[in-house]
């Protein structure tokens, strides 16, 4: 490297170490600011991959989801008129298997009715799922998610379409318990009344509390037979890389235009608005916290300057005098700020790999919003927030040195020099 | 060839709110390449202000002043600033050395400004610092040092770029007797084997037997300048060697 530059560093940095404990002070608040957001930003990280995970693999929505065109609009008040007819699922599983990213097409029927126990009975919602497909779904997850027990009693089957899963709200409410019977009342899509009895598998919460008496799960075999019919009302699909989403979708789209399919495709974003509630939340919290850092770092730094700019006075008229110019003592005390902006980062960078392996040994369980059982808490390592906080520091803090730099530079040489 | 430094008129005028104190009233000299000179009077007569103007350190308030053929205020900061840095060399009063850096980096300071630090540099510093008597103190940072050895390290300074100029304001206002003859002594001796000029102010009469040329100073005016009346000795000596030119062509 240019030996002209080195020279200049090792001047600059003999400058900071000449007030040491101002400077460190400076640079504690630049680290703990730097930990601040990069410790923020890991647990959001965390948080995210978590909801995305929770959504895509535990509930098995995956990546993708088709639909009929209406069937999220108009098809609220009516769903059976918006279902995908078999005809259109056999052409649509046809598309998805020509496309290998496409790891699993799984069809789902959700559908409403009673559940009785023989003396009382009450409303519910249930979602008919192919539960070989579902448990391969969550098989997948890389995260937490995928290892994640979260029912009581045995896995609901392909093959025996009357064992059912209930809410545990609903269960009690029912007083019904793993290996009960219960009956289950429908009209059917031609608006018949159709019943069938159910056996209890297995016991599960869900997050919402006005849901956790009103959801059950059942295999979509049942679901369709008491619907008496063969359609479904979507399909979710899972990709090999949540990347492919975008164009996985277009390709899609054309697809089932090429085959006059009247489908829509949503992602899994789309359809979940808690995922997008919970990001806003965190995106205007990490607004607040990245605005304390910038205000911390912004006046630790030109108030060290100030007074650095004050003491040097003398010094700066001799530097002029001989002959450097404002530019130069600009750069000067930039390059100073910016070294305090590195070193405070580089400590930066500490804390939060400190805080990451505390974290690491101790694993805190804790129960985050939407999930009805204890996880371990974490705090993300993300590379490129910690990457770019540090450029984003450094160059804040040479940056804003100019303030307390120009007014150094514009000094009078003569009055600098006789400032005693 | 023209004077390294031309002064014509020059008036400087300070501000002290609406007070106006007049420093220097009507200054004429020229310094010519090679000489030494003496700026002396009494404290309050202007002399820090000449220095500061012949130094390109502070703008003059009417006049004119050309440095080397230039007219200075048509010059830019910068230009000012690259100026100082390639043709002016400063020994200042209290020494002005840089706190945190060693001897040896505050000599080779004025190349790096310059942009031309490189290896050979600091072994020009390093023999400068031998050549002035304080090659011992390369490493040591200005605190370590007594006040004639850091005007020493501050000459070298001075010395390193090869200045045409070197003003010196009251370089031996803190020194003791005996170690300001030697400091002036030594930017003698620089004067006579390095052919570099030296402007110098003192109020310090004793050493002005070691000069080739006086400025006197008072309230502003020069009211002696040995060199004024030597100028028409020396204008005698060039109409002869004219004459003996002409007769020669002839
Ligand atoms: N920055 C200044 N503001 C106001 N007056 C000044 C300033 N600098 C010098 N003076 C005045 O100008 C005059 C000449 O000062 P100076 O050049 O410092 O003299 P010397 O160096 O011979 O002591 C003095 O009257 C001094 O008070
Ligand atoms: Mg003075």
């Amino acid at each position: 490297m240019n030996s002209k530059f080195i020279v200049w560093i090792k001047f600059a940095m003999a400058n900071l170490l000449r007030n040491g404990r101002r400077s460190f002070y400076t640079i504690i608040a630049i680290a703990i600011g730097y930990a601040a957001v990069n410790i923020f930003g890991g647990f959001t990280s965390y948080i995210f991959t978590n909801l995305k995970d929770s959504f895509i693999y535990s509930h098995a929505n995956g990546h993708l989801t088709i639909f009929k065109k209406g069937f999220l609009t108009e098809g609220r008040i009516d769903p059976t008129k918006y279902l995908i007819t078999s005809q259109e699922y056999a052409l649509i599983d046809d598309i998805c298997a020509k496309i290998p990213q496409i790891l699993i097409a799984t069809p789902q029927m959700q559908i409403t009715g009673l559940i009785s126990n023989g003396e009382v009975s009450t409303v519910f919602i249930g979602s008919g799922r192919v539960p070989s497909q579902t448990q391969e779904i969550q098989r997948q997850a890389t995260g937490i998610g995928g290892n994640l027990k979260l029912h009581n009693g045995k896995a609901l089957q392909d093959d025996i379409p009357y064992g059912v899963g209930l809410t545990n709200g609903l269960a009690e409410k029912l007083n019904i318990d793993i290996g009960s019977d219960a009956v289950v009342m429908s009209p059917t899509v031609d608006g018949r009344i159709n019943a069938l009895d159910v056996e209890v598998f297995q016991r599960y919460d869900v997050p919402v509390e006005e849901l956790n008496d009103k959801v059950m799960r059942l295999p979509l075999k049942f679901a369709q037979s008491l619907y008496d019919t063969k359609s479904i009302d979507r399909l979710s699909l899972l990709l090999t890389d949540e990347k492919l989403i975008t164009p996985i979708k277009k390709l899609l789209q054309t697809a089932f235009k090429k085959n006059k399919l009247e489908m829509e495709v949503k992602t899994w974003k789309e359809l979940s608005p808690f995922y997008r509630k919970v990001k806003d939340m965190f995106d205007i919290i990490f607004i607040f916290i990245f605005i304390i850092v910038f205000i911390i770092v912004v006046t630790s730094v030109v108030n060290t300057l100030s007074m650095s700019v004050i003491e040097r006075t003398r010094e700066i008229g001799t530097l002029r005098a001989l002959g450097l110019k404002r530019k130069g003592i600009i750069g000067l005390f930039a390059m100073e700020s910016g070294m305090l902006g590195l070193v405070g980062s580089f400590f930066g960078i500490l804390i939060t790999i400190l805080n990451w392996l505390l974290i690491k040994l101790f694993e805190p369980q804790w129960m985050p919003p939407n999930y009805v059982i204890k996880i371990p808490l974490e705090i993300f390592m993300v590379p490129v927030y910690m990457y770019w906080t540090l450029l984003f520091l450094v160059l804040l803090s040479s940056i804003i040195s100019i303030i307390p730099a120009k007014k150094a530079a514009y000094k009078n040489i003569v009055d600098a020099l006789g400032h005693t | 060839m023209s004077s390294l430094v031309e002064m014509k008129n020059i008036k400087k005028d300070y501000y002290l709110g609406e007070t106006r104190i007049t420093a220097l009233k009507s200054i004429n000299l020229s310094i010519q390449n090679g000489e030494f000179v003496a700026v002396w009077g009494p404290s309050g007569s202007g002399k820090s202000t000449l220095c500061n103007l012949m130094g390109l350190t502070d703008n003059h308030t009417s006049g004119t002043l050309l440095f080397q053929g230039t007219e200075v205020t048509s010059l830019s900061d910068n230009q000012k600033s690259e100026m100082r840095n390639q043709h002016l060399g400063f020994i200042f009063q209290n020494f002005n050395l840089i706190p945190v850096l060693t001897a040896l980096d505050n000599v080779t300071l004025p190349l790096l400004i310059k942009g031309e630090f490189e290896k050979s540099s600091i072994n020009a510093a390093k023999s400068l610092l031998f050549e002035l008597g304080i090659g011992d103190y390369f490493l040591h940072r200005p605190h370590k040092l007594s006040g004639g050895q850091q005007q020493r390290v501050a000459i070298a300074r001075a010395l390193i770029t090869a200045p045409d100029l070197i003003i010196a304001d009251e370089p031996t206002a803190n020194l003791d007797s005996e170690n300001a003859l030697k400091i002036i002594d030594l930017m003698r001796k620089i004067n006579i084997s390095k052919k570099t000029t030296f402007v110098f102010s003192t109020h310090d009469q004793r050493l002005l037997d070691r000069v080739n040329r006086q400025i006197n100073l008072q309230d502003g005016f020069i009211t002696n300048d040995s060199k004024a009346d030597k100028k028409n000795n020396d204008n005698v000596e060039t109409n002869k060697n004219t004459n003996f030119e002409t007769k020669q062509m002839l």
